[in-house]
């Protein structure tokens, strides 16, 4: 997976984000608490539900085919306290798990 | 007292009973009996828009015999724009080639037919409709023709446990995808039949053994249950973590005039999806508090599963005792406890 390729959520695939959670998750972060187990966004496919943390949820938001992989790290970047390696490793991770669960396909 | 699991902040599945009339009168119907007034087509819609706009996911008619209703492809149409993953139950007498393509056509990722037994007889009896086998055979090939998800439901009781494998080879004949086995719920007709078609506690644990061995195997179409006493099997329903019905917890009912309900098979009203505010329904409404909160009773209290099916099927105990923390009375658990 490289940088520059552009992601998008597979149509008809049901997901929500928990907004409530969300908020609880971002006052965690801003406490300086680790929230990285908190799911604040479902996404159910064959009955089965899958929770992505804060960080997961961002991408998944952001996976809607207008911006590569390396603008949706400098997108987040400024919102989470993390280098840009290691966000970059996160998000390529996280996406080829993603890809590879045929969530998002290539835009 | 025991915890719910997690709770999200809505239901993610909305069963909605569109209609409750129908063309056939099975032997087990729970909604028979049942009377409400149908929504219009534009308040079926407005209905619609607070479920999307709570979250709802989620959207599986029932009924009634939901092909009755005539604006159904229309209104779903406007359903699946909102968001709303459609799908419905159908006894399949009126499903034509014409309809597969309109469902399909509506958004429908998927559709249940009832199919009781793979011995047209004997079908055919139980949804006292001469004919119903063929025309719900001919349905099922008219949905896969049209490239739609085939479910085929089957209502486990009396005159079909001990045949599991000729209906699922039929199942598997027909291009189903999946087949969904419905508990049999003491409700309406259910209650009225239930010493006939109901099966015992230790019937009942053969059969999911039975039906459990056909689970996750790819030669088979996919197999549902949720029942929450195969907890006891180790069996439950893993994917979704929730312990227990997931009734009240997961998903929510609606009659045809709006009304909420936990299940189809509860009769306890919670609120009218018009005139309430769902998301507050859902996070106040006592009825789901005692649901997501039971007490051990009666042989539960000393049961060790008692953590991962609380209690069983909250409709069942709820219809056969009047008391929501009840045992299911399918349970083979304890017998003498």
């Amino acid at each position: 997976m490289e940088l520059s390729e552009r992601y998008r959520r597979r149509p008809g695939l049901p997901w929500r984000e928990e907004q409530e959670a969300a908020r609880e998750a971002l006052a965690a972060l801003a406490a300086g608490r680790d929230a990285s187990g908190e799911g604040t966004l479902l996404v159910v496919e064959r009955g089965r539900i899958t929770e992505l943390n804060l960080l997961g949820g961002e991408i998944w938001k952001l996976c809607d085919g207008t911006r590569d992989v390396g603008a949706i790290v400098e997108e987040l970047l400024p919102r989470f306290e993390v280098e840009r390696d290691e966000l970059t490793r996160d998000a390529l991770e996280f996406l080829a798990d993603l890809v590879a669960r045929g969530w998002v396909v290539p835009a | 007292m025991s915890a719910p699991g997690k709770i999200y902040s809505a239901p993610l599945l909305v069963n909605w009973s569109l209609n409750y009339s129908c063309n056939f009168s099975c032997e087990h119907c729970y909604s028979r009996f049942e009377k409400a007034d149908e929504l219009p087509a534009g308040q079926v819609l407005e209905a619609g828009r607070r479920l999307a706009q709570a979250g709802v996911l989620f959207a599986n008619f029932g009924g009634g015999e939901p092909l009755l209703r005539r604006d159904l492809l229309a209104v779903s149409k406007e359903l699946t724009a909102l968001g709303l993953s459609l799908s419905l139950n159908s006894n399949g007498w009126l499903l034509d080639e014409a309809a597969a393509t309109g469902l399909r056509d509506a958004g429908f990722v998927s559709i249940g037919l009832s199919l009781d037994s793979h011995r047209p007889e004997v079908h055919d009896r139980f949804r006292n409709r001469t004919g119903s086998f063929d025309r719900v055979v001919a349905a099922a090939g008219h949905l896969v023709r049209a490239g739609v998800k085939l479910t085929i439901s089957t209502v486990v009781c009396r005159i079909n446990h001990r045949e599991l494998t000729p209906l699922l080879e039929l199942a598997k004949r027909l291009g189903a995808a999946q087949v969904y086995l419905h508990n049999f719920k003491c409700s309406g007709k259910g209650l009225e039949h239930r010493f006939e078609l109901d099966l015992e506690p230790l019937e009942w644990r053969d059969f999911y053994r039975e039906a459990l061995g056909f689970a996750g195997n790819p030669d088979w179409p996919e197999i549902s249950f949720d029942d929450p006493i195969l907890a006891s099997l180790g069996a439950r329903d893993a994917e979704h973590g929730i312990p227990g019905s997931t009734c009240g917890k997961l998903s929510l009912h609606l009659r045809p005039n709006g009304d909420i309900t936990p299940c189809g098979f509860i009769p306890l009203v919670l609120g009218n999806i018009l005139r309430d505010d769902l998301r507050t329904l859902w996070r106040e409404s006592p009825v789901l508090e005692s649901m997501r909160h039971k007490t051990a009773q009666g042989k539960c209290a000393a049961c060790g599963h008692y953590a991962a099916c609380l209690g069983g099927c909250t409709a069942r105990a709820f219809a056969v005792s009047g008391d929501l923390n009840a045992p299911d009375p399918h349970c083979w658990e304890n017998p003498c406890g």
